[in-house]
């Protein structure tokens, strides 16, 4: 009895190591995108005890602790990069398999990052959500969002998150034309975040930037979802907002579209 | 004497074979420095930005911060030019069995994993780095005398070992855990709260981030002794004193480490 336990045991033993180690990474991978979370909870601390005024861009500092919890929230379900898949689909050649394919390439990498974001929205997201959602009230004494926050805040980030991917798709197809794609890839993910309003939030822009950024994706990205979140949309600013992300995700559809047709030529053309 | 030369030659052999490589993509290589770079100036712009919006931050001015941000990224890049292979360690090499080849040969084992890589991106750090700390010279917001131009290059040498060291600790406790890969990512990634002034954290985070995985030291306290006029050198002489101690801690692991590797029959 005592042989067969020794033989036998390091089995089990091993694989409960191999699932704590992959679950460990997980969940240590998640503490520390957190740890920027809370470098930004501490600095803005530090920053509203340094100023005068109790609103910033804004932002009230319990709202700004707020804005920092959530736009890690929504960051973690709208980001689903998927550029990496296509990009690598690209160099490795692959790509022209999926054209032989009945199936829409591009639709089926959406429902693969769908399926990725609701995944990382339920583990640990959703905890984090309802948990600052407990600090804000209990502890900052903010008001609860009501439902209709709750539903317009999740409309709007499926909105992001389609806005993201089918830019995310355009990015990645620039794999093609160039072969510099993984410094690329770094500028562009430093530049996303910052652009965002995941560093910081749009509103601390100068006033020029912030109209050229009207015209552009980035702030329906992260920055309109948490600021509805946040209450700060309104009436006409709302519908106004959320009528804009609808119109930059038809956009980036159609302009995904057009790139796509340009690629399978070129690709057709080179016998791939 | 003999193979403290040797073991010269045998890097100056790496390091050619490591430029060569650069040369042969520069593009490639110039387009990731670039986007490392970005990455970095992000927070220089958050600081600008939020300095619209404020006097100062508890005392310190735009320029105070960018120059402890600056001289944060130096001994960071150093290290991270230099001992990059360690993440390999970390997460690969151990429980892929890779390891024994170093075993194998008859060379320091720790020289041969870091002697096996150089890292360009680190460039990125290094060169923004020297930027900042530049731009802070003309600022006249350093103090530039003999002693403390000398304790800068102390300091960042010193820096640049307590990464290392901190590296290699837990890396190495991956000869016990297989992969201890995200351990090593998460105490890496705390030298991040040592960019700014840690009077701004709660004291726990404090103590944490000064005495037990010290990047303030690295990072902040330095830089505070490099700037204000009535603070002493001790700083300097403390962090030298981390470095050696953690250095010696995190050798005598990974010298563990091996052996323990060894008689496992790999």
């Amino acid at each position: 009895m005592r042989k067969g336990l020794r033989i036998y045991l390091p089995f089990a033993a091993n694989e409960l190591k191999r699932q704590l180690a992959y679950k460990g990474a997980f969940y240590l991978f998640i503490l520390v995108h957190l740890f920027g979370s809370f470098i930004s909870y501490y600095l803005w601390i530090a920053i509203y005890g340094s100023s005068e005024k109790e609103v910033i861009g804004g932002l009230t500092q319990s709202e700004m602790v707020v804005y920092v919890f959530m736009v890690y929230v929504t960051a973690s379900i709208v980001t689903a990069s998927i550029s990496t898949i296509v990009s690598d689909d690209v160099v490795k050649g692959t790509v022209a398999m999926n054209l032989i394919k009945p199936i829409d390439y591009r639709l089926s990498l959406i429902a693969m990052a769908s399926g990725n974001m609701v995944y990382r929205f339920l583990v640990p997201s959703v905890l984090i959500w309802i948990g600052l959602e407990i600090y804000k009230i209990k502890v900052l004494g903010l008001a609860p969002v009501s439902i209709a926050g709750i539903f317009l805040y999740l409309v709007s980030c499926v909105m992001s998150f389609l806005i993201y991917v089918l830019f995310d798709f355009c990015f990645g197809m620039l794999a093609f034309f160039t072969t510099y794609i993984f410094g690329m890839r770094m500028a562009k993910e430093a530049l996303l975040g910052f652009l965002t309003g995941q560093l910081i939030p749009i509103s601390f822009f100068p006033a020029a930037m912030q109209r050229v950024f009207d015209f552009l994706p980035f702030s329906s990205i992260v920055y309109t979802p948490v600021m509805i979140y946040l209450g700060k949309y309104t009436g006409e600013t709302l519908v106004f907002m959320m009528l804009r992300q609808a119109a930059w995700v038809v956009f980036l559809y159609v302009a995904g579209s057009l790139i796509w047709r340009q690629v399978t030529k070129r690709l057709v053309v080179l016998g791939g | 004497m003999n193979t403290v030369k040797r073991y010269l030659r045998l890097y100056r052999v790496l390091v050619a074979q490591f430029l060569k490589t650069i040369m042969q993509s520069r593009v490639d290589f110039l387009i990731g420095l670039l986007g490392f770079f970005f990455t970095q100036v992000m927070g220089i712009a958050f600081l600008y930005l939020v300095f619209q919006q404020i006097p100062d931050l508890q005392g310190w001015t735009l320029d105070q911060l960018i120059f402890i941000y600056g001289f944060a990224q130096i001994p960071r890049g150093i290290d991270h030019l230099f001992t990059d292979n360690i993440w390999l360690v970390a997460y690969r090499l151990v429980i892929n069995g890779d390891f024994d080849r170093y075993m194998l040969r008859p060379m320091n084992i720790f020289f041969q994993v870091i002697a096996e890589k150089l890292q360009p991106d680190a460039l990125g750090e290094l060169l923004i780095g020297t930027i900042l700390v530049v731009r802070s010279l003309t600022k006249g917001i350093v103090i530039v005398d003999g002693l403390h131009v000398a304790l800068f290059f102390v300091s960042i040498f010193a820096g640049a070992l307590i990464y290392t060291s901190i590296k290699l600790f837990f890396a190495s406790l991956a000869f016990w855990l297989k992969v201890s890969g995200p351990f090593l990512q998460i105490a890496y990634d705390m030298a991040n709260f040592a960019k700014y002034p840690t009077e701004i954290y709660s004291k726990g985070v404090r103590f944490l981030i000064t005495w037990v995985i010290p990047f303030a030291f690295v990072a902040y306290l330095p830089a505070s002794f490099f700037m204000k006029a009535d603070t002493s050198a001790g700083v300097v002489v403390i962090e030298c004193g981390i470095a050696f101690v953690f250095w010696w801690i995190a050798y005598a692991l990974f010298h563990r480490g091996t052996q323990v590797y060894e008689s496992a029959g790999n």
